[in-house]
């Protein structure tokens, strides 16, 4: 009986025999139908806005296929994507942030009053990107407390709308001209918003897959225990969310009031559902660490091309929601079918694996 | 400067939550190299010695020494920087992230001149380091890319093993606490990470090994202490006893070697 279950106690101070070549399967035992499904999984958005672009550039032709109308979609497409951005760093760090409309308005009102009183327009504009990281500093610092983000966030929200409206004493900011820079100026033919999109998503891309504090933000959005047990301050990160996602707010009310030379206390809630749209039609999972800022892009980008090729074809706007609202739902069904169908084959695989494994 | 001196050494370990006297002066010691499987019943006092050893838990008596060096660990990071970790059973590994990632956090290679100042990491610098480790671990992996949500469960323990092994086995070869590594696992995986912990074994480190599972420990383990209601009972070599005694010990129905001291 001891001599049956003993082999390994006098032996194990001997490394054994090369029983571990094996310990895990090596190289290319990923079966190609899951890579293909990985490919639709996190490209599908890319093809599906490529078709929609075919099939409307045919439906609508001669209109739609033009670069005046390509400028007029990105510029369209241009607030979406800004507090989409915000809602996307939010979300893959682990928090739904719904106090974006209300910091927006109550940065641009902060900004607003700065302006009309004689303060230069880049002071103001700090003033305000400042007043967006305050914001997410102090969701983040509550949020830490243990109390829930959604929570703190609409209470956030409500704070802030009232403070803009506060600001504004019930009225609004208007002829904010000098911000025209960023608002419907144009470069080269291009307006400003879409050079400042483009900017935000590619430092933020940068930063989110190529340094070292984006890769650690992103960690902790999948699995924040993990990160703390490495011996990092996982906590730092939570907040810097907040902060980044604060920012974006910030950014969009000012881009938003550049655009209507006009700083209003309105905090609307469409812009924080218009965003949600974007980031779940882009796939990024609301249980944070998973997602990236180019797909949060082109989600936004579809919401805007589906709605300018319905109105060229002259169809109500309300059927751009109706088809937007479908693909979101489509969406989440591919994503469980991919889910399942990768999950089964890797199964498969594993259990294969082991046994005709030579390395 | 002491070459002999057990990697991890406890010595009349007193613990009291309350009224409740969870250790009673447990003495305990793993050599470098050594795999010393921690058995006991539930309750016996496993976790918490567990816990004293990883620094989560303060003793209220006793003294504890890593490589005869007399330490206090206010926090599981002093245990960490004094060359203990603790693997626990949830594997703690980011789903998302791929196995370099998740083996390089915290220690990621910056890359070299201004784009490292702006905190740009060298992917590919961190990609051959690991590799270079699991290599040394002679643990073979899925690439480097893989996120950790497409390995196996036997795949994921190897890298959870391998991310602790890497942050003990720097200058000097550390301890690594192994909690139920094999709770979760299959027949064959189970074995892959059985090879995995002698083989980190052979490389110097030190393990300690808290299980149920008895067959576990006479796979990997030369020595097992037996814990029962937080007294040690007894501390054999494998190869000098028998299952049925551990079990005696363990269920308290053998009289402890320590008794009539």
């Amino acid at each position: 009986m001891t001599a049956d279950l003993n082999p390994g106690a006098t032996t194990s101070a001997v490394v054994p025999a090369p029983a571990t070549e094996v310990a895990v399967p090596t190289g290319s035992d990923m079966p190609r139908a899951v890579s293909a499904l990985v490919f639709v999984r996190d490209r599908g958005i890319f093809v599906l806005w490529g078709l929609i672009i075919v099939a409307f550039s045919f439906w609508c032709a001669p209109y739609f296929a033009t670069l005046d109308n390509a400028l007029l979609v990105a510029n369209a497409a241009a607030l979406t994507a800004i507090f989409a951005a915000g809602v996307g760093f939010g979300v893959m760090t682990g928090v739904l942030d719904l106090s974006l409309p209300g910091t927006a308005a109550f940065a641009s009102c902060v900004t607003g009053w700065l302006m009309t009183h004689g303060q230069p327009a880049w002071l103001s504009l700090l003033a305000g990107f400042a007043c967006g990281a305050l914001v997410g500093l102090a969701n983040g610092l509550i949020t830490l407390r243990g109390f829930n983000p959604i929570i703190v966030t609409i209470g956030s929200l409500s704070v802030l709308s009232g403070l803009a409206a506060v600001i504004a004493a019930g009225y609004t900011f208007p002829g904010l001209d000098a911000l025209e820079f960023m608002g419907t100026h144009r470069y080269f033919g291009v307006p400003a918003p879409v050079f400042v999109v483009a900017l935000l998503f590619v430092v933020g891309t940068v930063f989110l897959t190529r340094t070292r504090d984006g890769i650690r933000l992103m960690s902790v959005g999948g699995n924040s225990e993990a990160v703390r047990r490495s011996g990092i301050h996982s906590d730092r990160y939570k907040v810097l969310g907040f902060v980044i996602s604060g920012l974006c707010a910030a950014l969009g009310g000012l881009v938003t009031t550049a655009v209507t030379t006009e700083a209003t206390p309105e905090a609307s809630p469409s812009i924080i559902f218009n965003a949600l749209t974007a980031v779940a039609l882009a796939g990024v999972a609301l249980t944070g660490g998973r997602g990236s800022l180019p797909r949060v892009l082109v989600g936004a980008l579809i919401l805007a091309t589906i709605a300018n090729g319905l109105t060229i074809r002259g169809i109500q706007p309300y059927w751009a929601t109706v088809t937007t609202g479908a693909l979101l739902l489509g969406s989440l069904a591919l994503e469980r079918v991919i889910q399942t169908s990768v999950s089964n084959r890797l199964m498969a695989s594993a259990n294969l694996s082991v046994h005709k494994k030579q390395v | 400067m002491t070459e002999h001196a057990p990697a991890l050494e406890l010595s009349g370990i007193d613990m009291h939550y309350g009224y409740v006297r969870a250790l009673a002066g447990i003495d305990f010691h793993v050599d470098p190299g050594e795999v010393v499987g921690l058995l006991g019943d539930n309750g016996a006092g496993k976790s918490t010695l567990l816990k004293v050893m990883s620094g989560a838990h303060r003793p209220s008596g006793g003294a504890i020494r890593v490589r005869g060096e007399e330490v206090a660990f206010h926090s599981p990071s002093d245990a960490a920087s004094a060359g203990i970790q603790m693997v626990y059973q949830d594997l703690a590994l980011v789903d998302p992230q791929d196995i370099s990632t998740n083996l390089n956090i915290g220690r990621e290679i910056l890359r070299k001149g201004p784009l490292g100042w702006l905190g740009f990491v060298d992917r590919k610098a961190m990609r051959k380091r690991s590799e270079a480790e699991l290599d040394r671990l002679g643990v073979r992996t899925a690439p480097m890319t893989r996120p950790v949500e497409m390995l196996s469960g036997g795949q994921r323990q190897v890298v959870a093993l391998a991310r602790s092994a890497i942050r003990v086995s720097g200058e000097s070869n550390g301890v690594l606490l192994l909690d139920e590594p094999t709770a979760a696992l299959g027949y064959e995986q189970t074995r892959q990470v059985e090879a995995l912990i002698r083989r980190m074994a052979g490389q110097g480190i030190a393990i300690v090994l808290v299980t149920h599972n008895l067959p576990l420990c006479y796979e990997v383990a030369e020595r097992v202490v037996v814990l029962n209601r937080g007294s040690k009972v007894a501390d054999v070599r494998l190869a000098e006893t028998e299952p049925d005694h551990i079990v005696g010990w363990i269920t308290g129905a053998r009289a402890s070697q320590f008794a009539a001291a």
